[in-house]
């Protein structure tokens, strides 16, 4: 258990590389579909060292898994936003903090909530990113002006399409969970 | 266990049982026959086809006006690419399904029958243009050269009959499911499964670039987005040559094993191979187009990476063959470091011809990263090269692991045997046909080096001393693509006489067990659902950035031509 902890620090690390940041920072899409997943994946791979080390605060302040699911929904919106990416390229502190809250305070809640969360919730929370994918999309692609500053409209546009692309695979699973009853096949 | 089993649970019992003593029913024999015959006819004229482009490249036959080389070279493509791997695949397929599942259902033997017809008939609407000197475009038909609409229309019967036979077998897999509660599926049945998930998700985007093609072929719309259509035809395009890899390596970890007398490598690692190989397999589309203009280099450089990520299960792969070897050839007393290769069935056609198909991987899978590498394949790209390299993975490592199946699947379906004589005369086809290889493809690979380009027919380019020097190679070609024709005599003899003229008897689906002390396989290997949604999550990643680029900032569209 403790190894996937450690791989998880160390996809961290490696994210922060310089040339690793940049090179994903460099284009829209990867920026925010390929750096920020990775930030909270390497977070869900360090959640277990947290829920050994402090057992009971997860168990006190998040018996059902619906917190750390509100949390994790919380900064993901906050990390959506065209207006939060431009200000990680200018600011430092912003940067810092993109670094530390995707994995901490989104990947690791994540890792603990989800085992815990009923399937209502799994399916509620599915169908509210989905939602919240296609009117990102709708945003990023229709939009009629240049949302960041450090970014061209193309890549805008592109990552418009990467969130509805996105969006269309979450359906397709949605639809896939809601045909398929698991208990026949178990 | 389920205390309870239904009256249809029972029935079921006794088929499964049933299938198992007496072997094949006789209707879903006769599919496979059917198939298996459709691409062994295939591959006699395709490969009568190869000759003729061989002798002409070798300067020492003129083609006629009436039947040009590029005539000849799109029917070769096509027959070879399109109906001989896919026609084999869903033959050898579709009796795996029928043997581990306990028979095909009625319905789905139905629907593969009519993905049969629809296939045929496509594939005769596609093949008249070609011989009236109206579709030489080549089985990759890229726009802006564009064909006879009756061609395309073909094309899209052909992908229609395939999803058939996709979803009939969909169908059948996931019955044998809801029987069977908790139990996974038969190895070989969650190859299929993986194989037709390919072939399925493959081919969608062939077929929005074909109805995209249709109209302006027609001239109902002037112009086409020429890099759109590239890039759609080869998402589609390399993932059927992982079709026929994947249906390969099926052969290799489920049934070579078995063949050898041994057991099968780890379970768990096997499905994830093949999980692996689904998910990431369409995005590799990419390294087709390196040269291709209009992708930047980021773009290109990411691609690079996706498609050496296929390198990692092939490495698995390798691994898992020898590790199973050794085994087996330890268990039954070989000695030594390598002493321990003596005691495999050498003469044994049915493991000899897989495994130069698995041995001529090796070269040809290095030959694969050299081209995928972005300054390397300037230097190969569109020679004879990679004609060389594709004669080598397609024509020998997926080609010769077919006919090793051929040896025990055709008898099995016809209720023969393999005689002596027939496994010999296998045996030498198998020789002749990997010397005939490595002359060709060794030949090709040489003058693709030194600039001989392909697609083209016979040139000097007015006694150009350059174009001159290939002469010597070109002519190893010839005789390399001579032997071939003869290795191709000698298999469609072998397949017909097992299938119609061989001694009665019965023949075994060698399926192999896993090792005895293995750990049960978890659960999670079977949400299909969940791979093939990485798998669109993956595609997205790899098509969205160079799709929205075309698509936004388009050059003018092109008109159709007729460059022959
Ligand atoms: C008798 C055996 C064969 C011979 C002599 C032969 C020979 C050739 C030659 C000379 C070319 C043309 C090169 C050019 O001008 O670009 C060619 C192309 C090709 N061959 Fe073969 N071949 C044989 C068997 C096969 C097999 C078994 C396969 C696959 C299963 C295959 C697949 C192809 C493909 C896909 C092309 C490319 C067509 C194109 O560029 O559009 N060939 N072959
Ligand atoms: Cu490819």
């Amino acid at each position: 258990m403790m190894k996937s902890s450690v791989s998880g620090f160390l996809l961290l690390l490696a994210l922060m590389l310089p040339p690793v940041a940049n090179l994903l920072e460099s284009i829209m899409i990867t920026h925010m579909h390929m750096q920020m997943p990775l930030l909270v994946i390497s977070g869900l791979f360090m959640a277990n060292f947290f829920q050994n080390r402090f057992p009971d605060f997860f168990s006190n302040w998040n018996e059902n898994g619906v917190p750390g699911i509100l949390l994790f929904s919380i900064i993901m919106m906050y990390w959506s936003l065209p207006r939060t990416m431009d200000e990680a390229l200018t600011l430092t502190s912003v940067e810092a903090f993109k670094f530390i809250s995707l994995p901490f305070l989104a990947g690791v809640p994540l890792g603990d909530s989800w085992p815990k969360l009923s399937s209502f919730w799994k399916h509620a929370l599915i169908i509210f990113f989905t939602i919240l994918f296609l009117a990102l999309g709708w945003l990023y692609i229709w939009s009629p002006v240049q949302l960041c500053n450090n970014y061209l409209v193309i890549e805008q546009i592109t990552l418009g399409w990467g969130f509805i692309s996105t969006a269309f695979a979450m359906v397709v699973y949605l639809i896939y969970s809601y045909f398929m009853d698991f208990s026949k096949y178990e | 266990m389920e205390t309870v089993i239904k009256q249809s649970g029972k029935t079921q019992v006794f088929k499964d049982k049933a299938n198992k003593v007496m072997g094949i029913s006789l209707e879903d024999a006769k599919l496979t026959k059917s198939y298996l015959s459709v691409a062994f006819l295939a591959i006699l004229l395709g490969g009568l086809l190869g000759l003729l482009q061989g002798l002409n490249r070798a300067g020492m036959l003129e083609l006629p006006a009436w039947l040009n080389y590029y005539q000849v070279l799109t029917a070769h493509g096509l027959l070879l690419v399109v109906v001989l791997s896919a026609f084999f695949t869903i033959g050898y397929f579709y009796a795996g399904l029928s043997h581990t599942l306990g028979g095909l259902l009625p319905k789905v033997r139905k629907m593969a029958w009519i993905g049969f017809w629809m296939k045929i008939f496509g594939f005769v609407l596609a093949v008249i243009p070609i011989l009236m000197n109206e579709a030489s475009v080549m089985y990759t038909f890229y726009p802006p050269m564009a064909a006879s609409p009756i061609f395309y229309i073909g094309l899209v019967f052909i992908v229609l009959g395939v999803w058939m036979c996709a979803f009939g077998a969909f169908i059948n897999v996931a019955s044998w499911r809801k029987r069977n509660p908790g139990k996974h599926i038969p190895i070989l049945s969650f190859f299929a499964t993986a194989v037709f998930v390919l072939l399925f998700f493959g081919s969608i985007p062939v077929a929005i670039e074909v109805f995209t093609i249709i109209p302006w072929a027609f001239g109902w719309v002037e112009t086409i987005n020429v890099m759109v259509a590239r890039t759609l035809f080869w998402a589609f395009g390399h993932t059927l040559v992982n079709i026929w890899y994947l249906t390969a390596v099926s052969a290799w970890y489920v049934i070579v094993p078995k063949i050898i007398g041994g057991r099968r490598w780890n379970d768990l690692l096997t499905r994830i191979v093949v999980i692996a190989l689904v998910i990431m397999n369409i995005t590799g589309g990419f390294h087709h187009q390196i040269i291709d203009p209009g992708i930047s280099e980021p773009v290109k450089y990411m691609h690079v990476f996706m498609s050496l990520a296929i390198g990692f299960p092939s490495l698995m792969t390798a691994y898992a063959m020898f590790a199973v070897f050794e085994r087996t050839a330890r268990k039954k007393g070989g000695r030594g470091l390598v002493g321990w290769y003596k005691k495999l069935p050498w003469g044994d056609v049915r493991f000899l011809a897989p495994f130069i198909a698995m041995a001529a991987f090796i070269p040809a899978g290095a030959g694969g990263i050299v081209q995928s590498t972005n300054q390397l394949n300037q230097v190969v790209h569109n020679t004879m090269w990679v004609v060389g390299h594709f004669h080598l993975t397609l024509g020998m490592s997926v080609v010769m692991t077919f006919f090793g199946i051929s040896y025990w699947l055709i008898p099995y379906v016809s209720k023969r045997v393999l005689t002596p004589q027939i496994n010999k005369l296998g045996i030498i086809q198998t020789i002749i046909w990997t010397i005939g290889m490595i002359i060709m493809s060794g030949a090709m690979h040489w003058v693709g080096l030194l600039g001989s380009p392909r697609r083209t027919s016979y040139s000097t380019y007015f006694d150009n001393a350059t174009a001159l020097s290939w002469d010597p190679y070109l002519f190893f070609l010839a005789i390399g693509g001579t032997l071939l024709m003869i290795g191709v005599l000698m298999q469609v003899y072998a397949v017909f006489n097992l299938m119609f003229f061989a001694p009665k008897g019965n023949t075994e689906f060698p399926v192999a067990e896993v090792e005895e002390d293995e750990a049960p396989t978890p659960r999670w290997t079977e949400r299909w659902g969940l791979w093939i949604v990485c798998m669109i999550v993956l595609v997205g990643m790899a098509y969205v950035i160079p799709l929205v680029d075309f698509i936004v900032n388009a050059p003018p569209g092109s008109p159709p031509y007729k460059t022959w």
